[in-house]
């Protein structure tokens, strides 16, 4: 018997939802996946809507267990919630079950985590209080230099000097982006400079768990292209004075990496406690 | 109505002025304020000698310390400090008498220093048996508590008999009974009871009459009542190590939101510390003795002997609250709770009981890496472990 349930990961900038198939096995599938932008809308009618958008895209009637993460702690209908470094790791395993770490790039902080097989978390670090290691600082820099989202990763790319901004605090490197704008430095060296800062902060993290396979990135900046190049060059120049290779694998879904975790440990959970019942009902089904 | 309560009992926590003790004074000419610290006093005894019990709990983490640090060193707890802050910058200044109970050395040299710096003010130092021969510890209770009795009625000028130690002792059994209550109900139904709510009340009570305090609480079990709330797939903890120094609410709400249902706690352990109905017949200071010789509470500051019984201890008062595992949250440097704890998550470990530890202080301001042990513990419970104890 199947399990259907639905994963609810609140983060700083955006609500992802994903409503899964999960039957205790590994044949798992997405029935639905839906992002939606906070912008400074209150947070739990963002919820409510991207919640109610995965329900009419997955086309269930009946949820069995919904499951929340990230800053979802106070989701009415919620069934349960599940802890951020959980569900990531649970959902790296689904996108990518060759991942043995986790780097999770959200729009406040970064973790990188060691996992087993099973998803289990075996080591974890996380960038402290210093937002420089963060998604929102990246957005913050793009909007300085006028660029979009979309085209960070792909100018990234076509630097052909970087320009080396501070690694260490977001208040120091925005100041230096304003001084390499008065200096004429180009809007792609910039954004690569301010990649390969984060990279090589994102690289020390790793660097610093045990762990034996592939790096998968997910959250928001697993689709910027600029940003994984970076990184992969960060890894290597760290696998040059430490002989260690690591493989960095991501996915078109990253970004509901969280979502696609609380799910599938809902399910877990629905199918562990065996009391049955539903989470959600459509009218028509309850009729 | 069930928000005016938590709101009246936040006002109460938040004040450190103790207005409302103020305004009884004011309100009753003649009567007296009396002080105590955590973990353990007879509140009875203030009660019929004419004071309201007041409990000091520190000031949290809305007190700035300037004066307080200068009376202890670096390695020693919080709680004094923001006590000696608290009295030294007046907010203590209407309380006659100040009752310090064998909690730990630190507690006993704060009794000390108050006798210096306020020798006005009666202060007391209540010892309490630590014998394993129970007629003699009750005895010498009796003693203990009769002097307490004369000391405090010569202080308000009120000598209480028999009758009106009984009065009080009823009162009391009653505070204690409707504490028993919201802990019954918050086990069997912790998602309409949450412990942030609980942990006010506690508070509320130390510093407000006890009829007030039980009418609330009646009101606010009847008000959760009436508005059931839905059951979450959250894990079920014991939180034990808090039961002198408080820890900051938001503690409290980062263990909640982590996933935890807190089924169990030491929080305000002392106005719950008698397990049982005080006796009403026959001596009421010899009953009140035996009540606590007797009581069921097995804390750290109290001695005991049987150390397989220590080792056994988290594990039945998690099987008891249907607790699948135990965080001890420990204020930094308090001696009695982090020389019993290896002990105790020992004996709970052994017992198959997961557990994780964290030290606190009750100025506290950064929760983030307390709601990432407490959010992978909720986690490893329900995804990792087999179940309830």
């Amino acid at each position: 018997m199947t399990t259907i349930s639905a994963g609810i990961d609140v983060g700083s900038g955006a609500v992802k939802v994903t409503v899964m198939d999960t039957d205790g096995a590994d044949d798992h599938r997405m029935l639905a996946k839906v992002s939606e932008r906070i912008r400074r809308r209150e947070v739990m009618k963002v919820v409510d809507e991207a919640y109610q958008s995965a329900l009419d895209q997955s086309g269930v009637e009946l949820i069995h267990y919904i499951a929340t993460t990230g800053e979802a702690g106070e989701v009415p209908f919620a069934t349960g919630h599940f802890y951020g470094m959980t569900t990531h790791a649970r959902g790296a395993l689904y996108l990518a079950p060759e991942s043995r770490a986790v780097l999770d790039v959200g729009a406040l902080h970064t973790r990188a985590l060691a996992i087993d097989a099973h998803g289990r978390v075996t080591d974890y670090k996380m960038t402290s209080q210093c937002a420089s290691g963060s998604g929102q600082f990246l957005e913050n820099i793009a909007r300085y230099l006028g660029v979009s989202h979309e085209e960070i990763g792909s100018l990234s790319q076509a630097a052909t000097q970087p320009e080396k901004v501070s690694s260490i605090c977001a208040v120091l490197a925005e100041t230096d982006v304003i001084n390499m704008v008065s200096r004429g430095i180009t809007t792609a060296d910039i954004l690569r400079g301010v990649h390969d800062s984060m990279a090589e902060r994102f690289a020390r993290l790793l660097r610093s768990l045990e762990f034996d396979g592939p790096v998968f990135v997910s959250g928001g900046l697993a689709s910027d292209a600029g940003m994984l190049a970076a990184l992969r060059d960060a890894l290597e120049r760290k696998a040059s004075q430490d002989g260690r290779s690591r493989e960095v694998v991501t996915h078109a879904d990253a970004i509901f990496a969280g979502a696609i975790g609380a799910a599938l440990w809902g399910g877990f959970r629905y199918r562990k406690l065996g009391q049955g019942g539903v989470a959600w009902q459509a009218r028509a089904a309850v009729a | 109505m069930r928000t005016a309560i938590v709101d009246w009992a936040r006002d109460l926590y938040e004040d450190l002025d103790f207005t409302a003790a103020r305004r009884w004074l004011a309100d009753h000419p003649g009567g007296r304020a009396g002080g105590y610290l955590p973990v353990y006093v007879p509140r009875e005894i203030l009660h019929a000698c004419g004071f309201l019990p007041v409990g000091i709990h520190g000031g949290g983490d809305r007190l700035e310390i300037i004066r307080g640090d200068a009376f202890y060193q670096s390695y020693i707890c919080h709680l004094p400090r923001s006590v000696i802050e608290l009295a030294q910058s007046g907010r203590l200044d209407m309380l006659s008498a100040v009752l310090f109970p064998s909690t730990c050395d630190v507690i006993r040299n704060l009794s000390g220093m108050w006798k210096l710096l306020y020798p006005d003010v009666y202060v007391r130092y209540i010892d309490v048996p630590q014998v394993p021969d129970p007629a003699a510890a009750v005895d010498f209770y009796e003693s203990e508590l009769r002097q307490l009795v004369t000391d405090l009625a010569a202080v308000s000028g009120l000598m209480p008999d028999d009758d009106a130690l009984r009065r009080s002792i009823a009162l009391y059994n009653g505070k204690r009974r409707a504490i028993r209550a919201l802990y019954a109900a918050r086990q069997a139904r912790p998602w309409d009871l949450p412990t942030e709510e609980l942990y006010l009340l506690l508070r509320a009570g130390e510093v407000v009459p006890a009829e007030e305090f039980v009418t609330q609480v009646e009101r606010y079990l009847a008000a959760i009542e009436a508005d059931p709330g839905r059951p979450r797939d959250n894990s079920r903890v014991v939180v034990t190590g808090a039961f002198c120094e408080q820890p900051p609410l938001g503690l409290i709400k980062s263990i909640e939101r982590a996933g935890c249902y807190v089924v169990d706690d030491d929080f305000v352990l002392g106005a719950r510390f008698l397990t049982g109905a005080v006796s009403l017949d026959g001596s009421p200071l010899r009953a009140l003795a035996r009540a606590f010789v007797e009581t069921e509470t097995r804390t750290s500051v109290l001695y005991e002997g049987d150390l397989q019984r220590k080792r056994d201890l988290m594990h039945e008062r998690a099987a008891a609250a249907g607790a699948e595992g135990v965080i001890f949250a420990t204020p930094s440097f308090c001696d009695p709770a982090l020389l019993d704890q290896p002990m105790l998550r020992k004996g709970a470990e052994a017992a198959g009981l997961p557990c994780i530890a964290f030290k606190y202080s009750e100025n506290t301001g950064q929760f983030q890496q307390f709601r990432e042990q407490a959010g992978t513990f909720a986690d490893s419970l329900k995804l990792w472990s087999g179940g309830p104890a």
